[in-house]
């Protein structure tokens, strides 16, 4: 009888979503104690926390963000291939929110010289983000009615934002590079309390995300529409609202990373916030063990997981010295290898040994 | 008549078992060069397994096949292709963006100097479409013609491929109206006149009587036999498809209390000339609290139509249907949830169960639709609710966490019901809800359904198993060909249904 | 009369997304003639082929993938993975043919990678190929993090001989209409690709899988059709095509670095899907491929030559055009799939009359109907091009390049400069900004031979012989320097690319010019031309 228990919690633990990220975020940071030294190291200034595990952490809350919202769409089915471009149209937002004389806006002479002054904002910090997030979700909700309502393919549909959403992040801020100066903002992305700022948002969307799934019943219906959306039109499930509220989560998920982004650069620049970055979100996701093409189940926690594994990843490339940018050559033989690891034919492979161990 | 040493295919004692279902046990088929057998049986018969088996997709547990006196294995389509069998599915297998000659040739091509040959092709095409009785213009997309034209194109392919000697066509005329079901048939006497053994799979009687020379009807995986058209009655036919012998059903023993002493409530659903183009001719029906409706028919009759019509899957075309005394406007799952309407769909796995899903979640899953996105129920309800169910139906599982795709089909019917009762409907619809059941479940969920009208509800309860309707309906309606054409009080001889169905008198 | 013709209208219908898009080329064009003089000149026309090798050889081969069902995001890491490993073989000094040769052969080695995941082990092929960029791109930067400049002279001379155009050329002067090397090479491989995919086995395999949400590959595959090798084979093409558009690359700009052709994936889809390839599969042709690039080529033309804009509109306008298309191509296929749906409704037993008459063949959508949807879409897309040209914005103020993110600050650029440069009497000013250390280099050139030039930090010195400078300005002159064909393609560079900011006064006529490194859109000659003036400056020791 205990043999039966234990294997049957063994099986669970392994089972669970949770498991093989974690198995794969654990080997990397061994793999970083072993070879690099001083990799885990801590230190404290000024009451702060830093180090190179305090880097993975910061560096991977852009993909953290996504990757929330990412497995929300990817859990019903769809994909979102625009995160990186709302991300750049966020921060133009913002940018021209703040600072309008880029654009044109005329201000009196006295107020003028006050532009680069970091305590100068033309609108209030929190005028700047509730826009900047409610054009994020109209973004998300744009690529929704595609998807749900005009049926359109979700990689094609959202493509189509991909391609002409950093066309109009450009178009906001007339292609300038608008520099921010405002300290306030500047510490959404740069500031730290203890830890990095930018982890506590992190926290934050995730639990709303959590509030929102799994305390709502909305959680088991983005589970239900990916897995047979059939079968739960026939139990009254609405599949093209559920589909729609992913979109716009995920849209709003990419505003808030575009916020981080900008801000921890203190520059709103269309043509490089969130370049690529969709592709680490979807990977992230991946590897959070949310099935791409098919959905179903989904967990927030693995994604997160997921998105530290690409960042620890390329953080300690960084470190043993691979130069900046063929680190994704590294990036993309990982994403291969996860992928075939959740496979039919190993994931079998896998099963019949646990299964022998158990019988 | 033909001689039985033209015999060319004979499956002998062929057994084939699915994890939880025994889809053919002991079955025998013989097919004739130059005939044309007709293949019959309801749902769950056992007929595409058995030509799964022939056509080498599948490969039988037990049993042997010979093919032209040879004992062999057919090992793959690829395999059943080079012998000669040749397939012709219901879904139409081909590419509707390439014109027709290509669908037809594609893969051996005419080559003129290492290229496609389009002339060569396009003329090929036109003289093997004429053997066939017809003429087009093979240069268009297929996919611009007619379902018709499309399976023409696809038997001309199947025969075009190898020399067929063999040609299996799958429910061909399902999409057809009559005049091309007339052309079909007059291009499949054709050929067997040419000597092809032709297998004709349908579920349409009138269309077996029309064409075919003999007629193996199998039931519930078994054989029931093998007979000559000519020498077989309508009626006779119908009753080995679908029930016991005539003679039973006169004497079969009711489980529901006598009619007469039955107390019929109000009438909760009432439709008049409520129709759907092309899937349901319009009809009135009522429902009342405290009664089971039986719906017998046979496949392809329309009872399916009339319980997706009746619970919003589908919108009605004509007419209207009033709930307790309101009109209807809205047809949609979610307005008949809310109304009180619930629906045990017919082919669970498709539209039923969401397998990743555990049975507790699969469970709630109605009643948490209704309830919305915000007003959720927590997890103790949840599990409450489950193992209540799971009680009451009698469901086999060791925990309500399993996931449904792990459970037999008949726990997995139970599953879906306690979702419908769960949400305590005022009108329950149950499509087919003992396919592919044990026996001792199938009783279970016979006398649960009673006990539902007990309580006050009206049950719909549709099945191919005249038996199980009769058993456990207090008015039966009855349907042939799209239409609703009977309606009979619950102590009607079940010989009188099976007439209606078959129209013809006995 | 009208019934004739709208027969053969149905008779053809799966031309009309192609007739939609070659008309939609001639009008552009013709109207662009007709508003700038400039597009008259008959070598205006024929630097729309001049310029187009690299993305029409790249297009072809996506063309099969899209067919086929499939789609290939690893171009762009192809493309810069041929460039750089080009320039670094050829730097070492290996023979040019069997640098392009082996680049031919790496493109298919990796096409056939990738190919055998989506195959075999059934990873999807959008992150298949999407792994097979990052890898591509990546690899790049193992090979240098620097662009590195070609000067083998074989690649030299693909790159500048002039094949005159009989008829519109003087071959005794060597002037005239011309077109290069590269464009007769285009024409061959575009003409390889219409002939496979019309007349070969494979071609009409590729043709049969694609579509339908992957209905018809199923399909194909119970037809018997050999649809993993096609697959394979269509991967490995598609390599082929990326490797040799990367090698068009290099020998236009004369050299490789691992951040060319950003974001090119999504130039080549667009251009197949404006020429009338259904981006799902199956159906589209080859031949409008040509179109499609052809189209993308004349926006980019007309938002030069207004002048108004920046040229980052041209990416704006092809996206709209594209998203319009898509949503066309869309909406009839689901109006298709509505009708077959209602097709497959069971008719036989209600006793419903036959289609009589029409001999089997279903009611077509009308055919009005039809050309509405399709030409309206791509009218609106026209209109609001033309709106949008001639209403256009002010252009974008000097920008200095992008800074990579935490790395080094860059320079402002130094125009004031420039231009004081010129005025004093200089034959050249040369600016050179960006890139992965921040630099600013500013060059001025007299015209006694003297270069001078200083980067903030640092000035050098250097003397040209008359020779010298006379061929440096007669190879600028040559280049067409001071006529339509050099224009600005300014828009934000890359993290780690150059910005060129060039100006000439010579002969009584100035022009400036400024052009991003890495950028594809760029005419071909405005890089000979860095070139040629990169052979001659001297160099700084010091960022």
């Amino acid at each position: 009888m205990k043999t039966l228990k234990s294997t049957q919690t063994g099986r669970k633990i392994v089972e669970s979503k949770l498991f093989f990220p974690f198995v794969a975020l654990a080997l990397i940071l061994l793999l970083d104690f072993i070879f690099i030294p001083g990799f885990f190291k801590i230190e404290t200034r000024a009451g702060n926390l830093y180090g190179s595990l305090i880097d993975i952490l910061r560096n991977g809350s852009y993909v953290m963000l996504l990757a929330i919202g990412m497995t929300l769409v990817i859990a019903t089915g769809g994909v979102d291939l625009s995160v990186g471009a709302v991300m750049a149209i966020a921060a133009s937002v913002a940018a021209i929110m703040i600072n309008p004389t880029i654009i044109g806006v005329k201000l009196p002479p006295d107020v003028m010289k006050l532009v680069f002054d970091p305590n100068f904002t033309y609108s209030p910090l929190w005028e700047v983000i509730l826009v900047t997030l409610v054009v994020s979700m109209v973004c998300g909700l744009w690529n929704g009615i595609l998807v749900a309502y005009g049926n359109i393919q979700p990689m094609v549909a959202t493509l189509i934002l991909m391609i002409a959403g950093r066309g109009i992040a450009q178009l906001i801020t007339h292609s300038l590079r608008i520099q921010i100066f405002y300290a306030p903002y500047a510490f959404i992305g740069k500031g730290w309390v203890i830890l990095p700022f930018s982890l506590y948002i992190v926290a934050f969307v995730y639990a709303i995300a959590w509030l929102l799934t799994r305390k709502t019943s909305i959680g088991l219906f983005i589970e239900s529409v990916g897995i047979n959306f059939r079968a739960s039109f026939y139990s009254g499930i609405d599949e093209k609202k559920v589909k729609l509220l992913a979109y716009i989560f995920c849209g709003l998920c990419a505003g808030i990373a575009g916020l981080v982004a900008s801000s921890n650069i203190q520059t709103s620049d269309a043509n490089q916030i969130g370049l690529n970055y969709e592709l680490d979100a979807i990977l992230a996701v991946v590897i959070g063990g949310t099935a791409l093409g098919l959905g179903g189940r989904f967990s927030l926690l693995a994604s997160i997981i997921g998105a530290l594994v690409m960042q620890a990843t390329t953080t300690s490339m960084y470190a043993i010295g691979v130069p900046a940018s063929a680190v994704i050559a590294v990036k993309a033989l990982v994403v291969i290898f996860v992928i075939l690891l959740y496979s039919k034919q190993v994931q079998s492979f896998v099963r019949k040994i646990i299964g022998q161990k158990g019988a | 008549m033909v001689e039985s040493n033209d015999q060319i295919i004979l499956m002998k004692g062929i057994h084939k078992n699915f994890p939880g279902v025994q889809a053919l046990e002991d079955v025998d088929f013989a097919l004739r060069k130059g005939e044309i057998h007709a293949l019959v049986g309801e749902n769950g018969a056992g007929k595409s397994t058995l030509i799964k088996i022939l056509t080498g997709v599948e490969r039988q547990d037990k049993g042997t096949i010979t093919f032209e006196d040879k004992e062999l294995l057919i090992k793959s389509p690829q395999h059943a292709q080079s012998l000669g069998i040749s397939t012709v599915y219901q879904e139409i297998n081909l590419c509707p963006q390439l014109t027709v000659a290509e669908n037809i040739l594609i893969g051996r091509e005419p080559m003129k100097w290492g290229n496609v040959d389009w002339k060569k092709m396009n003329s090929r095409a036109r003289q093997i479409l004429e053997g066939l009785d017809l003429k087009i213009d093979v240069a268009q997309p297929l996919g611009s013609y007619s379902v018709a034209i499309q399976q023409m194109a696809a038997i001309a392919r199947a025969l075009e491929i190898s020399s067929a000697k063999v040609l299996i066509l799958d429910e061909p005329t399902s999409s057809l109206d009559t005049h091309e079901t007339e052309q079909l048939f007059s291009v499949i006497r054709k050929l067997k006149n040419e000597g092809m053994a032709i297998v004709f799979i349908t579920h349409f009687i009138n269309q077996v009587y029309e064409v075919a020379d003999r007629i193996t009807v199998l039931r519930n995986g078994k054989l029931v036999g093998t007979y000559d058209t000519a020498g077989l009655p309508r009626l006779e036919l119908i009753s080995k498809m679908i029930g016991r012998s005539l003679t039973e059903y006169e004497d079969m023993s009711k489980v529901k209390s006598d009619v007469s002493k039955h107390i019929r409530g109000d009438a909760l659903l009432q439709t008049k000339a409520l129709g759907r183009l092309g899937a349901i001719e319009p009809f009135d029906l009522v429902l009342h609290a405290g009664e089971v409706v039986g719906l017998a028919g046979l496949l392809g009759s329309g009872r399916t139509e009339i319980a997706n019509l009746l619970f919003g899957i589908d919108k009605p075309d004509t007419g209207s249907m009033v709930y307790e005394g309101h009109a209807v406007k809205q047809f949609s799952p979610l307005a008949s949830i809310n109304r009180g309407i619930g629906l045990c769909p017919e082919d669970r796995k498709a539209f039923g169960i969401v397998d990743d899903l555990t049975i507790r979640e699969n469970i709630i899953l109605a009643i948490q639709a209704r309830r919305g996105w915000f007003k959720h129920l927590n997890l103790k309800e949840q599990y409450e609710l489950a193992e209540r169910f799971i009680k009451l139906l009698n469901i086999i599982t060791p925990s309500p966490d399993q996931p449904v795709k792990n459970l037999s089909g008949g726990n997995q019917q139970k599953v879906i019901l306690a979702r419908w009762l769960a949400t305590n409907p005022q009108v329950l619809i149950l499509d087919e809800p003992t396919r592919g059941i044990d026996v001792g479940a199938k009783a279970e969920i016979q006398k649960l359904v009673l006990s539902l009208a007990e309580e006050g509800k009206a049950c719909m309860f549709v099945s191919s198993e005249l038996e199980e309707v009769l058993r456990t309906s207090h008015r039966i309606v009855v349907m042939r060909d799209r239409e609703k054409v009977s309606e009979f009080g619950g102590d009607v001889d079940g010989r009188k249904i099976m007439q209606t169905i078959a129209g013809s008198e006995s | 009369m009208m019934r004739k013709i709208s027969t053969i209208i149905s008779n053809n219908r799966r031309f009309l997304p192609l007739t939609v898009t070659i008309l939609l080329f001639f009008v552009a064009y013709a109207v662009g003639a007709w508003m700038y003089t400039g597009m008259r000149d008959p070598q205006v026309f024929l630097n729309l082929f001049r310029n187009s090798p690299f993305l029409l050889i790249s297009a072809v081969g996506m063309t099969f993938v899209i067919l086929s069902g499939g789609i290939d995001l690893s171009v762009s890491g192809v493309v810069a993975l041929t460039t750089v490993a080009s320039a670094a073989l050829l730097r070492d000094g290996w023979n040019p043919w069997l640098v392009i040769l082996l680049m031919l052969v790496m493109g298919m080695v990796l096409g056939a990678t990738m190919g055998a995941f989506i195959t075999y082990l059934n990873i999807q092929p959008f992150i298949a190929t999407l792994a097979g960029m990052w890898f591509a791109r990546g690899m790049c930067f193992f090979i240098s993090d620097d662009v590195i400049p070609i000067d083998n002279h074989t690649f030299l001379i693909l790159a500048r001989t002039k094949i005159l155009i009989p008829g519109l050329s003087d071959p005794v002067s060597q002037t005239g209409d011309y077109i290069s090397i590269l464009v007769i090479v285009m024409m061959l491989v575009f003409a390889a690709a219409i002939y496979i995919a019309q007349f070969s086995r494979f071609g009409r395999t590729v043709y049969a899988m694609g579509g339908n949400n992957g209905a018809n590959e199923q399909s194909a595959r119970l037809m018997g059709l050999p649809v993993n090798r096609t697959k394979m084979l269509v991967y490995i093409l598609n390599g082929f095509c990326s490797a040799l558009a990367g090698l068009t690359l290099c020998i236009t700009v004369s050299s490789g670095h691992g951040l060319y052709a950003q974001g090119f994936e999504m130039t080549v889809i667009a251009a197949v899907v404006i020429g009338g390839t259904m981006l799902t599969g199956g159906e589209g042709y080859v031949f409008g491929t040509l179109f499609g690039v052809l189209v993308t080529g004349v926006i980019q033309m007309l938002i030069q030559f207004n002048g108004k804009l920046s040229s980052w509109w041209t990416p704006i306008v092809v996206g709209l055009l594209t998203l319009a298309f898509i949503i066309v191509q869309s909406l009839l296929a689901a109006q298709n799939a509505r009708l077959l749906a209602s097709k497959k409704v069971k008719r036989a037993e209600v006793g419903l009359p036959s289609d009589a008459g029409e001999a089997g063949k279903k009611k077509p959508m009308p055919f009005a109907r039809q050309l509405l949807v399709f030409g309206g879409g791509a009218l609106v897309v026209i209109v609001g091009t033309f709106l949008v040209v001639t209403n256009g914005q002010r252009n974008a103020n000097g920008l200095s390049s992008t800074t990579p993110i935490q790395n080094c600050q860059s320079q402002p650029f130094r125009q004031d400069q420039a231009v004081t440069i010129i005025q004093s009497g200089a034959v050249l000013a040369y600016e050179r900004n960006g890139g992965p250390n921040c630099i600013d280099e500013l060059y001025a050139i007299y015209p006694d031979g003297r270069i001078e030039g200083d980067n903030g930090s640092e000035s050098v010195k250097k003397q040209l012989t008359p020779e010298e400078l006379d061929h440096l300005l007669s190879v600028i002159v040559a280049r067409q320097w001071f006529t339509n064909e050099i224009y600005d393609t300014y828009h934000t560079p890359c993290g780690s690319c150059y910005v060129y900011y060039i100006s000439v006064s010579y002969d009584g006529k100035q022009k400036t010019v400024k052009a991003v490194d890495g950028g594809t859109d760029a005419p071909a000659n405005y890089w000979q031309v860095v070139s040629e003036i990169n052979g001659v400056i001297p160099k700084f020791t010091s960022p």
